[in-house]
C-alpha cells in the first residue's frame, strides 16, 4: 500500500511585499514515489519545496510528515530536516567548504555522526555519485554539472527519507541529466521518496511515478503522468505542452495502431518502436 | 585573492600538512629577518622561489604575477631612498646600500610568505589560526561570499558589456555596484537556506582530510633552513 509520507494541506503563503505565491495548495506525496511538480516560471514550485522542508512557514494550512503537522519550533524543524532533505536549484547556494570532501561531510557531522562514521558516509556517497575523484577539489572551481552532483551528494549523505530537488536537471546536458537520473533511480530503489520540480514535461512523463500540475498557486491536478499530462486544457493553463512521446501514443491510439488497453509509450525507444509499427501498418495497407 | 587560491588548490603541495609548509615558510621568513641582507636575504629569496617553483610546481608566470605587485611596491620605496634631489638635479645618495639592504630583506620576506599563500588555500589557513569557532566561521563565510560576489560581478560585467553598456565609465561602474549588493544579499540568504537544510547550527564543522606531518619531510625542511643559514655565513 502506498501510504502518504509527506502532505501539504491548504497551504497559503505570500512573500513580504505582497506577492501571493501559494493559495490553498494541497499535495500528497506517497512513500517511495517519484513525484514531479510541474508548473510555469513563477508558479510557486520553489516556494512549495521551501514549505515542505520547513524553511517557510505557511500563513494558512499545514505540512504533515507521517501525519504529524510541523510545529516550527527549532527542535521540531531540525527533526523534520533530518528526514526531509533539500537540494537547491543553484549548487552555489549550497556549497561552502574548501573541498568537496569537506562540503559533503557537513550534513553527516550535523546529524551527530562520529567522525569515522561520517567519513565512511562521505566516501560511500562520493563513490555512489561517481565523484570520488573530485574529493579534494574546491567546489567553487568545478563545472556547473559537477557542482550539481556535489550539492546532491551533500544532501544524499544525510540519507533522508524524502529528498526534495529543485530543478535537478536544469542546466545539465543530456549526459549529465542521464547520470543524475541514474543516481536518483538508485536512491528511489533504496526506498527514498523523491519530490522534484521541473519545467521538463518529457522528464516528468518519462521518469516520474506521479505528476502534480500547478495552477494559480495551487495544485490543479495530481496523478499518473499519462492522465495528468494528457489533459490539454490544464497543460495550456500551466504554459506547458504535451510530452511528445505521450502525444504520439495518444495519436497512435486514436488511429488504432495502439489498442485501448495497450500501455502508452514512455520512453524515446517506446515511441520509436510505436512509430515503426505505424509505418509498417501503413505500408501493408498501401 | 582568486588567483592565489586557484594556485594553492591546484598545487602539488595542496595536500601536505600545514605544519610542514608553515615551518618552511616561517623558517625562511625568520632567516630573512635575522641573516644579514647580503647574502642571507638573497639566499632566502632564492630558496623560497625554488621551493615554490620546483617543489610546489607553481607555474613561473603565476609566481611572478603574485610576486610582482609587492616587489614593485618595495622597489619604489627603495628607489625613493636611493636617489636624492640635490643642486645638480637627481643624484644617488652617498650610501645607496642603506636603502638596498632593507629592500632585499623585504623581498625575501615577501617570497617566504608567498610560499605559504601559494601552497595553502585560505580556508585551511583560517582553520589553522584556531580562532574562536564563531569568528572562524564568519571568516570562512566571508571567503565563500567573496567568491560568490566575484562571480556575480563578473557575470554582471559581462552582461553589461554584452548590452554595449559603457564598460569602464564611472556611471556604469556605479550601476554595477548598486545592482551588486542586493544580489549578493539575496545570494547570502539562499546560502543560509541551503546550509539550514543540512542542519546548520552555527558552526561550519567539516571533516578536513589532512595528513599528519612526516618526520622525514620535517627533517628535510630543517636541513634546508640550516643550509640557507650556513650558506649565508660561509659566503660572508
Ligand atoms: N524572496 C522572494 N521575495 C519576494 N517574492 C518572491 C521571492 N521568491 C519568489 N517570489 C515570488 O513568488 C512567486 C513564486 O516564486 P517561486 O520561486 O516559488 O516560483 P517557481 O515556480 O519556483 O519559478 P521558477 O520556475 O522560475 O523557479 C513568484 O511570483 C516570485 O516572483
Ligand atoms: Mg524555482
Amino acid at each position: 500500500m502506498a501510504a502518504v509520507i509527506l502532505e501539504a494541506r491548504g497551504l497559503a503563503y505570500a512573500y513580504p511585499g505582497g506577492v501571493a505565491a501559494l493559495s490553498g495548495l494541497d499535495l500528497a506525496v506517497k512513500r517511495g514515489q517519484r513525484l514531479a511538480i510541474l508548473g510555469p516560471t513563477g508558479a510557486g514550485k520553489t516556494t512549495l519545496l521551501l514549505h515542505l522542508n520547513g524553511t517557510l512557514k505557511p500563513s494558512a494550512g499545514s505540512v504533515l510528515l507521517d501525519g504529524d503537522a510541523c510545529a516550527y519550533s527549532r527542535s521540531a524543524v531540525r527533526a523534520w530536516r533530518r528526514r526531509v532533505g533539500l537540494v537547491l536549484q543553484e549548487p552555489d547556494d549550497q556549497l561552502f567548504a574548501a573541498t568537496v570532501f569537506e562540503d559533503v561531510s557537513f550534513g553527516p557531522l550535523n546529524l551527530g555522526l562520529a567522525p569515522a562514521e561520517a567519513r565512511a558516509r562521505v566516501e560511500r556517497t562520493l563513490a555512489d555519485l561517481h565523484i570520488a575523484a573530485l574529493a579534494e577539489r574546491p567546489p567553487h572551481l568545478l563545472s556547473f554539472g559537477q557542482k550539481k552532483r556535489v550539492a546532491l551528494a551533500g544532501a544524499v549523505a544525510m540519507e533522508p527519507d524524502v529528498l526534495l530537488l529543485d530543478e535537478p536537471t536544469a542546466g545539465l546536458d543530456h549526459h549529465g541529466a542521464r547520470h543524475l537520473l541514474a543516481v536518483l533511480d538508485r536512491l528511489a530503489a533504496a526506498g527514498t521518496t523523491l519530490v522534484f520540480t521541473t519545467h521538463d514535461v518529457d522528464l516528468a512523463y518519462g521518469w516520474a511515478d506521479e505528476v502534480a500540475l500547478f495552477d494559480g498557486g495551487r495544485v490543479g491536478s495530481q496523478g499518473k503522468p499519462e492522465t495528468v499530462l494528457a489533459d490539454a486544457r490544464s497543460l495550456a493553463r500551466a504554459h506547458l505542452r504535451m510530452p511528445l512521446v505521450l502525444a504520439l501514443g495518444l495519436a497512435a491510439r486514436a488511429a488504432g495502431v495502439l489498442g485501448a488497453d495497450d500501455s502508452l509509450p514512455h520512453s524515446h525507444d517506446d515511441a520509436l518502436a510505436l512509430f515503426e509499427r505505424g509505418v509498417s501498418k501503413l505500408n501493408r495497407v498501401v | 585573492m582568486t588567483a592565489l587560491d586557484r594556485i594553492a588548490h591546484a598545487g602539488r603541495w595542496r595536500r601536505l600538512p600545514l605544519a610542514e609548509k608553515a615551518l618552511l615558510a616561517l623558517g625562511l621568513l625568520a632567516l630573512a629577518l635575522i641573516l644579514p641582507p647580503w647574502p642571507g636575504a638573497v639566499l632566502v629569496l632564492a630558496a623560497a622561489a625554488l621551493a615554490a617553483l620546483a617543489g610546489a610546481r607553481v607555474p613561473p608566470g603565476a609566481w611572478l604575477g603574485a610576486f610582482a605587485a609587492p616587489a614593485a611596491f618595495i622597489a619604489t620605496g627603495a628607489l625613493a631612498l636611493v636617489v636624492t634631489w640635490g643642486e645638480d638635479g637627481l643624484a644617488l645618495v652617498a650610501e645607496p646600500l642603506v636603502a638596498v639592504r632593507p629592500a632585499l630583506r623585504a623581498l625575501a620576506a615577501t617570497a617566504a610568505l608567498l610560499l605559504l599563500a601559494l601552497t595553502t588555500p585560505a580556508p585551511v589557513l583560517v582553520k589553522a589560526l584556531r580562532l574562536p569557532p564563531e569568528l572562524a566561521d564568519l571568516a570562512l563565510a566571508l571567503y565563500r561570499f567573496l567568491f560568490g560576489l566575484l562571480d556575480t560581478l563578473r557575470a554582471m560585467q559581462a552582461a553589461q558589456q554584452a548590452r554595449l553598456g559603457g564598460a569602464g565609465s564611472i556611471r556604469s561602474a556605479g550601476l554595477l555596484a548598486a545592482a551588486l549588493l542586493p544580489r549578493a544579499l539575496e545570494r547570502a540568504r539562499r546560502l543560509e537556506i541551503g546550509l539550514a537544510a543540512r542542519l546548520h547550527t552555527g558552526t561550519l564543522d567539516t571533516l578536513a582530510a589532512e595528513p599528519a606531518p612526516s618526520p622525514r619531510r620535517l627533517a628535510a625542511i630543517a636541513i634546508l633552513l640550516a643550509a640557507v643559514a650556513g650558506g649565508a655565513a660561509w659566503l660572508q
